[in-house]
C-alpha cells in the first residue's frame, strides 16, 4: 500500500473505523468524529469516503442484522482489512519519523 | 412515530445503486430520529431532506452498475443496427425516406408557426403599443351574418386628438400604407409603395434608422424617409440625404429625403418603401375636421404603467365628445336598434394584430392556419411511424434468431427492448439528417405556397437542430416501441429450434388501415379543392378575360387620367392588332366602390363603376335590354347601365322607363336607366352578384384610372411592345405597367390556390408514405403464405390465381377505408374551404370515383411486387423446410 495516497478526511474516517471496531457504520462514525474532535461532518461525505476506502481495499463491509430502529433497515458495518491496518501503522510511523526530525521546538514565554 | 419527508429520498432511492440503498436509508433515518429528539420535528425534516439531497453526488451515482454495462453494449447495438440496415437496403430506404419526409414536413411547419408568432416582435415598445379600432353596427346590410363591423380605419384627427388630450398616451401616429405611386428621380421612374405617417412613428417603432436624425423626421410636410433598397435603387452609392424625389400624389411634387431606414422585415405588419407625412394625403384639411370619415389606421403608445383599460375608458369620452351629433343623426337615419352597440373604439396590442383576422390588415393571418398545418404535420408523422412499425414486423422473421441467441447468452428482455428502441432512434436520427436536407430543398417552394419569406439565418439553426432532434427522438420512440416489445418477447426455445416462420401482423394491419383512411380523406380533399379551382378559373364570368391587357394610366383620380385613356385609344385605333380600348375606374380585383342610398325610405346599396362607352364592348359584356353609352348623346352623362340583379332588387317591370336617384337628388328624378347588362362577376366568386351600375359621369361616379386593351390573338409580346411604345410617346414621365386581365381575375383566388397546393403536397406525402406501409404489410402476408402458395402451385394453380388470392384482402381493405374516410374528408373540406365560395361545385360521384380509383391503383401497384415474387417462387424451395 505504499503507493496509496490517503487524503486527510480519508485518513480520519479510516482511523475512526479502527477506533469503533465492531460498531463502525456511517452514522456512528459521524457521531464519533463529533464527540472526539468536535467537528461536524456530513453523512453523505462519510459514506462516499467509506466506499472509496473499500475500493482501495483498506476496509471491507458486511451487512448487520435486522433492527427495530431505523425502519427495520440493516446497517452496513465496516472493518479494517490487514492492508488498512498496515496503512494506518505506516502513516503513524511516518509521522513519528518526521516529528523527530523537527528541531526541538521551544516555547518562548 | 414522526415520519421523515419522502420526496427527496424517493428520488434518491431511484438514483442510488440498490445494494447501497438500505444502509444509506437506514443511516438517514437514524439521524432523523436523533435530530427529532434534539431539535424538534420541523428542523429534523429539513435536515433529513438536505442530507438526502447531498447523497445525490457522483460518488454515489457512478456506482450504478447497470449503466456501465449498457454503454459497453451500445457499440454492439450500433454495429448490429448498421448491419441490419445494410442487409435490407430497400426497407431501410423506405423507412428512412418516410421518416425524413415526415421530419422535413414538421420542421417546415414549425418554421411557419414560428414566423407567424414572430410578427412585429422587433419593436422594443411593442407591449405598450396599441392599435385603435372601430367596432360598429353595420349601416349597410351585407351578406355577412355578423351585424357588427370591425375596422382599423379611423378618423384622421383621432391620433393628434388622443396625443393632445389623453394623459396616458405617450405617442400617437397614423399609418396609411400600400399606396402605389409614381416616383421620379432624374431619368429613373418607378412605382413605389408609399406610406403616409407621422413623426411619432419613428419614436414608437424600432425599425433601425441608418441615416438622418429620426427626432426630426417628417416634421415638415415635404420630407420623405426612404428604405435602404430605395436609396440604392435611385442613388446607388451616393448618400440619399437632402436629395429630392418627385412623388406623384394628385400631381407631382418634390420631397426632400431626410432619412434612410432598414427595409421592414418580412414578418412585419408594416410595409413601405417611402414614408411621407400624413399632410400630403388627399383632402387632409377637410378630413381633419370631419369625424364621420374613417380613413386612417391609428396607433398609440401608452406611458409605462398605464393600462389598456385606462385607454379604453378615455376613448369612450373621446367618442362622446367628438361624435355625439353624428351618432344621433345616424341612429335615426339607419334605424339602429336601441340595444345595439352603435359605435365604440376598441384596441388591440401590436403583437396581436397579425393573428386577428377579424380586423382586415395588410398580411393579416388566421391562427387557424397554424392549427391546420400542425394537424397535417401530426398526421404525416403518425403515418410514417406506422410504416416503421409494419416494416419492422415484416422483417422480424430474420431477427428472431438474433433474439434467441441473445437471450440464451443471458440478455434480459429489458436489454432487448433497449436495443430495438436504440435501433429505431438511430434510424430516426439518420432520417433527421436527410429530413433537414429535404427541408432546405423544399423551403423555397414552401415559401411560395404559403406566401412567406422564411430564411434560415445562422441564429435559427441551433433552435432548429434542437427541434428536429426532439422530433426525431419522439418519432424514434413512438415508432420503435411496439416492435421493440414485440421482437423482444420471442421465446428462445421456440425460435431456435426453427420451424414455421409465421409472422403475426398484429397491430400492423389496423395501422395500415388507419393510414389508408387518412390518405383517402386527403385525396378527396385535394381533389375537391382541385375541382373547385378548376371551376373558378374556367367558369364563364359573363365577360371576356382573354387577351386583355390592364394598363393603369398612373394619373390617379384626375381629369388627366380620363384624357390619357382617350389619347391612347385614338393612337392605338390605327393598330390592326388592337381591337378596342376601354376605360374604367378600377379594373377587376383592383378594388371597388359601393354606394349606399335611400329610395322610398328603403336603404339600398350598389357597386358603382365609372366607364367609357368602349368598356362594355372591350370586355364583351352583354347588353340584354337598351343600349350602350354614347359620347355624342349629351344626356348620357346622367345615364346608367344597370345589371339584372339591380333590376330584380328594385322590382322594375320595364327598367328602360326607370330612373335611379342614387345621388338622392331632391329636385330631379335622378339618373336615367338606358341599358341593362347581363349579370357578370365583377367581384370574385366568393360573393353573389349584387346590384351594380355603370356610369359615365366623372363627378359622381369617378374618374377612369385604368385602360383595358383588347388585343387580337397572335404575337402578344409584339403587340405589348407596340402598346408600350405608344404609351411612352404619349404619357412621358409615367412608368408603363401592365397585367393580364385573366391573371388578375385568377389571383383573386390566390390564397385558396395556396391551400390547394399545400393540401396536394401533403396528400402526395401521405400517399407515398402509406403506399410504403402497405408495401410492408403485403410483405408480411407473402412471407406468411409462402408454404400455402407452394402447395397450391404443386397442385397446379395458375400464377394469376395466386396473384389475385394475395391481393384480394388489400383491395378489400382499401375499399373499406375509402368508404369510411372519403365522406368524412369531403365533409371537412366542404365546411372549412368550399363554404367560402358563393359559387361552387357540387360534390358529385366523380370526386369519389376518382379517389377510389386512385386508392385502388396505389394499392395494386404496391402489393404487386410481393405478389409476383411470392407467386414465382419455386415450390421446391419453399416446401423443403418442413
Amino acid at each position: 500500500m505504499r503507493n496509496t495516497y490517503l487524503g486527510e478526511f480519508e485518513e480520519l474516517v479510516l482511523t475512526m473505523v479502527g477506533i469503533l471496531k465492531d460498531e463502525a457504520y456511517g452514522n456512528s462514525i459521524v457521531i464519533e468524529i463529533k464527540t472526539q474532535l468536535d467537528r461536524k461532518v456530513n453523512l453523505s461525505g462519510v459514506h462516499v469516503t467509506l466506499y472509496r476506502l473499500e475500493d482501495k481495499g483498506l476496509v471491507k463491509s458486511y451487512m448487520g442484522g435486522a433492527t427495530n430502529e431505523r425502519g427495520g433497515r440493516r446497517k452496513r458495518y465496516f472493518e479494517l482489512t490487514s492492508a488498512g491496518i498496515k496503512a494506518l501503522q505506516s502513516i503513524q510511523e511516518q509521522r513519528l519519523k518526521l516529528w523527530k526530525l523537527v528541531p526541538q521546538l521551544k516555547f518562548t514565554r | 412515530m414522526p415520519q421523515p419527508p419522502k420526496t427527496v429520498s424517493n428520488l434518491l432511492s431511484r438514483l442510488c445503486p440498490n445494494y447501497l440503498w438500505e444502509s444509506i436509508a437506514g443511516d438517514l433515518e437514524e439521524q432523523f430520529m436523533a435530530d427529532n429528539q434534539e431539535l424538534g420535528l420541523g428542523a429534523a425534516r429539513r435536515r433529513y431532506a438536505w442530507n438526502a439531497l447531498l447523497f445525490i453526488r457522483p460518488g454515489i451515482l457512478l456506482r450504478n452498475k447497470l449503466k456501465i454495462n449498457n454503454t459497453i453494449m451500445i457499440t454492439n447495438y450500433l454495429k448490429t443496427a448498421g448491419r441490419n440496415m445494410a442487409k435490407r437496403k430497400l426497407f431501410t430506404f423506405i423507412n428512412a425516406f418516410g421518416l425524413s419526409v415526415a421530419i422535413a414536413f414538421c420542421i417546415l411547419i414549425y418554421l411557419f408557426v414560428k414566423d407567424e408568432q414572430s410578427f412585429d416582435k422587433l419593436h422594443s415598445n411593442a407591449k405598450d403599443i396599441y392599435r385603435v379600432e372601430e367596432y360598429a353596427w353595420r349601416t349597410f346590410q351585407t351578406e355577412s351574418k355578423d351585424p357588427y363591423m370591425q375596422s382599423a380605419y379611423l378618423q384622421l384627427a383621432l391620433a393628434p386628438t388622443l396625443k393632445e388630450e389623453l394623459s396616458e398616451v405617450k405617442f400617437a401616429t397614423r399609418f396609411n400604407g400600400g399606396w402605389s405611386q409614381v416616383v421620379k428621380y432624374q431619368n429613373k421612374i418607378f412605382i413605389e409603395d408609399i406610406a403616409f405617417t407621422d413623426n411619432d412613428f419613428f419614436k414608437m417603432f424600432s425599425f433601425p434608422v441608418l441615416e438622418g436624425n429620426s427626432e426630426l423626421f417628417l416634421l415638415e410636410p415635404k420630407q420623405a424617409v426612404v428604405t435602404k433598397s430605395i436609396a440604392k435603387k435611385y442613388f446607388g452609392d451616393e448618400s440619399p440625404l437632402n436629395k429630392i424625389l418627385a412623388v406623384d400624389i394628385r400631381g407631382e411634387q418634390d420631397y426632400e429625403i431626410v432619412g434612410v431606414m432598414d427595409d421592414p422585415p418580412t414578418n412585419s405588419s408594416f410595409n413601405f418603401d417611402i414614408l411621407i407625412p400624413q399632410e400630403n394625403r388627399l383632402y387632409y384639411e377637410r378630413n381633419m375636421v370631419n369625424w364621420s370619415s374613417f380613413n386612417s389606421p391609428t396607433f398609440v403608445q401608452l406611458h409605462e404603467g398605464s393600462s389598456e383599460q385606462q385607454l379604453l375608458t378615455s376613448l369612450i369620452d373621446v367618442r362622446d365628445r367628438y361624435m355625439k351629433e353624428n351618432m344621433e343623426r345616424d341612429k335615426e337615419e339607419y334605424d339602429i336598434p336601441e340595444d345595439a352597440i352603435q359605435f365604440e373604439y376598441r384596441t388591440s396590442n401590436l403583437l396581436d394584430i397579425h393573428l386577428n383576422p377579424d380586423v382586415n390588415w395588410h398580411k393579416v393571418s388566421d391562427p387557424q392556419y397554424s392549427l391546420i398545418l400542425g394537424g397535417l404535420a401530426i398526421l404525416i408523422i403518425v403515418i410514417a411511424s406506422i410504416n416503421y412499425i409494419s416494416l419492422a414486423l415484416t422483417t422480424s422473421a430474420s431477427r428472431r434468431l438474433e433474439v434467441g441467441v441473445r437471450k440464451s447468452i443471458g440478455a434480459t428482455q429489458k436489454q432487448l427492448i433497449y436495443q430495438f428502441s436504440f435501433e429505431s432512434v438511430a434510424l430516426a436520427i439518420l432520417s433527421m439528417a436527410f429530413g433537414v436536407i429535404i427541408m432546405i430543398l423544399f423551403l423555397p417552394t414552401f415559401n411560395d405556397f404559403t406566401g412567406k419569406g422564411i430564411r434560415l439565418d445562422s441564429g435559427v439553426w441551433l433552435e432548429l437542430l434542437g427541434f428536429s432532434l426532439a422530433i426525431s427522438l419522439l418519432v424514434g420512440h413512438l415508432a420503435g416501441c411496439y416492435p421493440a416489445f414485440y421482437l423482444s418477447a420471442f421465446k428462445p426455445s421456440t425460435v431456435l429450434k426453427g420451424g414455421a416462420r409465421k409472422v403475426k401482423p398484429g397491430l400492423a394491419k389496423p395501422l395500415v388501415f388507419v393510414q389508408f383512411m387518412f390518405s383517402s380523406a386527403l385525396i378527396v380533399s385535394a381533389l375537391v379543392m382541385y375541382e373547385q379551382m378548376n371551376y373558378v378559373t374556367t367558369k364563364d364570368l359573363g365577360f371576356d378575360k382573354e387577351q386583355i391587357l390592364v394598363v393603369p394610366t398612373q394619373y390617379g383620380w384626375t381629369d388627366e387620367s380620363n384624357a390619357a385613356v382617350a389619347q391612347m385609344r385614338n393612337a392605338l385605333q390605327s393598330n390592326p392588332d388592337i381591337i378596342d380600348v376601354g376605360g374604367v375606374s378600377s379594373s377587376f380585383n383592383r378594388g371597388w366602390s359601393r354606394y349606399g342610398y335611400t329610395i322610398n325610405e328603403e336603404n339600398k346599396a350598389a357597386y358603382v363603376w365609372a366607364v367609357d362607352p368602349n368598356y362594355i364592348p372591350a370586355i364583351g359584356i352583354e347588353i340584354v335590354e337598351g343600349r350602350n353609352f354614347d359620347l355624342t348623346n349629351a344626356s348620357d352623362s346622367a345615364a346608367l347601365i344597370v345589371n339584372e340583379a339591380l333590376v330584380a332588387d328594385m322590382g322594375w317591370e320595364d327598367p328602360l322607363q326607370e330612373h335611379l336617384n342614387w345621388r338622392e337628388d331632391s329636385i330631379g328624378p335622378g339618373y336615367k336607366v338606358i341599358g341593362v347588362a347581363k349579370d357578370y362577376h365583377f367581384v370574385s366568386l366568393h360573393r353573389n352578384i349584387e346590384p351594380m351600375f355603370l356610369s359615365m359621369n366623372k363627378n359622381d361616379a369617378g374618374h377612369l384610372t385604368t385602360m383595358l386593351i383588347k388585343m387580337r390573338p397572335g404575337d402578344i409580346s409584339q403587340t405589348i411592345s407596340e402598346i408600350e411604345a405608344t404609351y411612352k410617346e404619349l404619357l412621358q414621365d409615367k412608368p408603363f405597367e401592365y397585367t393580364f386581365l385573366d391573371e388578375d381575375v385568377d389571383s383573386q383566388y390566390a390564397s385558396f390556390e395556396q391551400w390547394m397546393k399545400i393540401m396536394s403536397l401533403s396528400t402526395l406525402f401521405a400517399i407515398l408514405i402509406s403506399g410504403l406501409g402497405l408495401f410492408g404489410l403485403a410483405g408480411i402476408n407473402a412471407v406468411n403464405r409462402t408454404k400455402e402458395i407452394g402447395i397450391r402451385k404443386v397442385f397446379g394453380a395458375p400464377l394469376l390465381n395466386i396473384f389475385v388470392m394475395l391481393n384480394k384482402q388489400f383491395i378489400w381493405m382499401a375499399a373499406i377505408a375509402f368508404v369510411i374516410a372519403a365522406p368524412l374528408g369531403a365533409y371537412l373540406i366542404n365546411e372549412w374551404w368550399l363554404s367560402d365560395f358563393e359559387f361552387k361545385i357540387e360534390l358529385g360521384w366523380k370526386v369519389f370515383a376518382l379517389t377510389f380509383i386512385a386508392g385502388l391503383l396505389v394499392t395494386i401497384i404496391t402489393v404487386t411486387y410481393h405478389g409476383f415474387r411470392a407467386a414465382q417462387l419455386n415450390p421446391a424451395e419453399t416446401l423443403k423446410y418442413e
